[in-house]
């Protein structure tokens, strides 16, 4: 048991180190993507804990993460608070609002909790995130400017120190993935997969639903809300659109894309999410066999689309689950047949 | 000493009366049987017991604590524990995985410490693991420890069910029907399982289950219900002989000769015949649940399939109707071979199945209904002689399907059939949730769709109608067929009909007068408390049915006896 934990942080570490030396050296659109993508993976790590783990369905993520990322904003343009204080806020506001959308899951499944947490994506899109009555929490029509933040005293400019963020960003990511690992075969996450598939069951052997439901609705939520928070000091303001109903949309569709129920699927929907849109609108115009082409961002979301078909039909467990099955069946057989040539970690 | 006490609980779903005013105790230590026809309520019973369905009145205690509004969490800590019916594990789980979400649920746990690894957690962690290897290893499950239970064949999913829920501790285990799916030999090896877990785990059992042969085998004390409302209790000895039981099980004993007359053409031997099954075998996901059937039906002939609940008639029509894929087998309609094919094209061929519940569309009016048929014969059909069929209809042709009584529905179905003219139909469980009165019409509607030579497929609780209006029956048992005979031959051969019901071996056990069968509750329950020695189950059970049988309270007879006992 030790032993397995021991290797899970090493795996951790050293997907820390490599993935921080990454955006060294690239331009500051990059270096933006890179820390985007980490803000991206937080939402889909937390579809991970919701979807993946305790089997209830939300459309909105991208909702937490926005309400977090305003109480961040707020703190610290408000009260200029140290930017840690203002990403314990934004989790803090996340995972309370979180547990209020458990509530109705307490009683709802499939398809009707889905339409009601679309519902509750619409409202904050439309009706509070860009609301004049809600200018004290989402700073008006501009956001909240994040000009000056500071960090554990240290300062933590977007335009300047975009991959100081970066880099405190994805040591968060890893330790919460690595967190979320743990959780997995511990007995919480037991209760939490029990509940994903029979609720009946987990319920007459004594897991309290209410409870449980609710715990991973406000720390999914929470997961959502951490990577929001930072998104004041990657991006220097706040807007509604990033967090609008379509992210969530996107959320789900690529949290199914690249395997709802594993912690890496998650890094890769992220960098995924982040980085194709941009290289698309980046080399996406020129010329192809002397006839100029131009793709535009909308041809991500068609990506996505025929990839989620693809994926559906090809690997039902997503890119990493049914990936990372066939290698661990691999690995397996040429360990059984005595030969050392494949190793897959 | 009485574990669990329910007192005059009832509950009503709309206008039904599902349980009727029920009580009954369990006395610790005991294996309590809790049997009935289909409907019966037993399941409602069971469901007010683990907490799925509250009572709207009366009350049910468990060591003196009331159960009436306990959430089912809280059910699981004060000690009770259920297996379900249709195998609930948590299928992406290993086995031990299983057995320790019950585990650790029941001790204090914390998410934070759990997802940090904690050496607190750490600790409970090794203690639940060695628990579970404990359990698994007295239930022979080992060596699926590491397994995903999802993976493992229905039988093992069974018994692993029995291991969660040991998991828990539990003080009493509530079995819903442990023994479905499972073969002759299957149940008699999960009957000597049972005892062993009695014996080992110190729990006592209530067991619901059509299977009689495992509620006799097991059982200390049956409950019988019927319609709601409580019909027997006793040994089961008692209880396989009781008249009363026998009835509900195989409906009112016919009143006709056995020998009468029928004016019908009789079935035309010589022909080929219409429906010819062999060795078929089907199931649902890890559950196979018939095999080896054998059964033929000859054009214009009315065949029966009788038995127990859960003996595999239900799907023994769905394998031949295409609504499920056969595993093995071969079915010829007609000539051709139709096994796995699509349901549709096997009905374009003349098969119709009515399955149980009828299959109608609740928001389409008769007429509507009626119309659909078109579709299936490719030309517009004339309905005009389904009303002549049935008069009744044709007042309500503009009324949507689902207003319509029971009774009525099933006539709307009936006439759907006639007018896609088929070859061969099958109907299930006709007469289920029906009256008499109106059983009696539906079976007149099956002469006349014998008259008319179509050949009937019956699948029947009320085997007594059944044997009245079919030629002949096939009698299920576990999954296959165990007797076949002609109507008349089963009919006057009640005993071994009875025995496909209430357990073989009727035989085998001396006629016990039934006792107890009084709805009326006689123990006193407060006198029976104050003389709440530790006394054995079966002992205290002899006690309240000498109570009963003297019309005196228990604790009399036991003040009785003790006197005696000083006078020596």
């Amino acid at each position: 048991m030790t032993s397995r934990l021991m290797v899970r942080i090493a795996i951790a570490l050293v997907a820390f180190a490599v993935l921080a030396r990454i955006p060294v050296g690239f331009d500051v659109g990059f270096q933006f993507d890179a820390a985007l993508a980490v803000i991206w993976a937080f939402g889909l790590l937390s579809l991970v804990l919701l979807t993946g783990y305790v089997g209830q369905i939300s459309l909105c993520q991208a909702t937490f993460a926005g309400v977090g990322a305003y109480a961040a904003g707020m703190m610290v343009a408000s009260f200029h608070a140290d930017y840690l204080v203002a990403v314990a806020a934004g989790v803090a506001a996340a995972f309370a609002l979180g547990v209020i959308v458990g509530l109705p899951a307490l009683r709802l499944h499939g398809i009707t909790l889905a339409i009601v947490t679309l519902g509750i994506a619409l409202v904050f899109d439309r009706y509070v995130f860009q609301d004049h009555a809600f200018e004290w929490f989402t700073g008006g029509s501009g956001g909240w400017r994040v000009g000056e933040a500071t960090m554990f005293g240290l300062r933590m400019d977007s335009s300047k120190n975009l991959m100081a963020a970066y880099v405190v960003l994805l040591a968060l990511f890893c330790l919460v993935g690595l967190l979320m690992v743990n959780l997995h075969d511990s007995g919480a996450g037991r209760r939490f997969r029990a509940i994903r598939d029979s609720e009946l069951a987990a319920a007459t052997m004594g897991v309290n639903l209410t409870r449980y439901k609710l715990l991973a609705f406000g720390m999914s939520a929470g997961i959502a809300g951490l990577g929001g928070s930072f998104y004041p000091l990657v991006a220097g303001s706040v807007s509604p659109q990033p967090f609008w109903l379509f992210t969530s949309l996107q959320f789900a569709a690529i949290a199914v894309l690249m395997g709802v129920r594993y912690v890496p699927a998650a890094a890769l929907g992220g960098i995924f999410m982040a980085v194709v849109p941009d290289v698309l609108t980046r080399f996406g115009h020129g010329t192809l066999f002397g006839r100029p082409y131009e793709i535009s961002y909308d041809w991500f979301s068609i990506a996505v689309g025929v990839l989620l078909i693809i994926q559906l039909i090809v690997l039902p467990d997503g890119v990493w689950g049914d990936l990372r099955t066939k290698a661990l069946h691999t690995w397996s057989t040429a360990r059984a047949l005595g030969t050392r040539k494949v190793k897959v970690a | 000493m009485t574990m669990l006490r329910v007192r005059d609980v009832t509950v009503r779903f709309g206008g039904i009366v599902a349980l009727d005013g029920i009580s009954l105790d369990l006395n610790r230590g005991e294996i309590l049987g809790l049997i009935g026809p289909n409907g019966a309520g037993k399941t409602t019973m069971f469901n007010c017991i683990s907490g799925v369905v509250r009572p709207d009145r009366g009350s049910i205690y468990f060591d003196s604590r009331s159960l009436t509004y306990a959430p089912p969490h809280v059910r699981a800590r004060l000690g009770i524990a259920r297996t379900f019916q249709n195998l609930q594990l948590w299928g992406s789980m290993t086995v031990e995985e299983n057995l320790m979400v019950p585990m650790d649920a029941m001790g204090r746990r914390n998410t934070f410490s759990d997802a940090l690894y904690l050496p607190f957690s750490q600790y409970a962690e090794r203690a639940s693991d060695e628990r579970a290897r404990a359990i698994l290893h007295v239930l022979d499950l080992g060596r699926y420890r590491n397994t995903l239970a999802g993976d493992l064949p229905a039988g093992i999913q069974r018994r692993v069910e029995i291991a969660r829920a040991l998991a828990m501790r539990p003080r009493l285990l509530l079995l819903d029907e442990p023994a479905a799916g499972l073969d002759a030999k299957e149940t008699v090896h999960l009957a000597g399982l049972l005892h062993a877990v009695r014996e080992r785990f110190h729990v006592s059992m209530l067991l619901v289950d059509h299977d009689m042969s495992l509620v006799m085998r097991v059982c200390d004390y049956v409950y019988v219900l019927d319609f709601g409302k409580l019909l027997a209790k006793g040994q089961p000895a008692a209880i396989r002989n009781d008249p009363k039981v026998i009835a509900a099980y195989l409906g009112e004993e016919s009143k006709k000769l056995t020998g009468e007359v029928r004016t019908v053409a009789s079935p035309r031997n010589d022909e080929p015949p219409l429906l010819e099954v062999a060795d078929l075998a089907a199931g649902y996901g890890g559950l196979e649940v018939i095999r080896d059937v054998n059964m033929t039906v000859r054009p214009g002939e009315v065949v029966a399939c009788i038995g127990a609940n859960g003996a595999g008639k239900t799907t023994t029509l769905r394998a031949i109707s295409g609504m499920i894929h056969p595993r093995r087998g071969r079915i010829t309609f007609a000539g051709k071979s139709v096994g796995g094919r699509p349901a549709e094209r096997i009905a374009r061929l003349g098969l119709i199945h009515i399955p149980e519940g009828r299959g109608l569309f609740p928001r389409v009016s008769v007429d509507d209904t009626l119309r659909l048929v078109s579709n299936t014969a490719g030309s517009e059909v004339d309905i005009a002689p389904a009303y002549q069929l049935f008069p009744k209809l044709r007042q309500r042709r503009h009324q949507l399907v689902g207003t319509l009584s029971g009774g009525e529905q099933q006539m709307v179905a009936l006439a759907r059939a006639i007018l896609s003219r088929p070859r061969l139909v099958m109907i299930d469980e006709m007469s289920q949730g029906l009256a008499p009165t109106v059983v009696r019409q539906l079976f007149e509607i099956i002469r006349v769709f014998r008259e008319q030579g179509i050949a009937v497929l019956l699948v029947e609780q009320f085997v007594e109608s059944a044997l009245d209006v079919a030629d002949r029956a096939y009698v299920f048992e576990h999954g296959t067929v165990g007797h076949t005979g002609s109507a008349a031959e089963l009919r006057s051969d009640r005993k071994l009909v009875a025995g496909s019901y209430l357990g073989t071996a009727v035989d085998d056990v001396p006629v016990v007068a039934a006792n107890g069968n009084g709805n009326g509750h006689k123990l006193d329950p407060s006198l029976l408390e104050t003389v709440s020695v530790r006394i054995p189950a079966k002992v205290k059970r002899a006690l309240e049915q000498r109570a009963e049988g003297e019309g005196r309270a228990a604790g009399a007879i036991v003040v009785d006896l003790l006197e005696k006992v000083n006078d020596r």
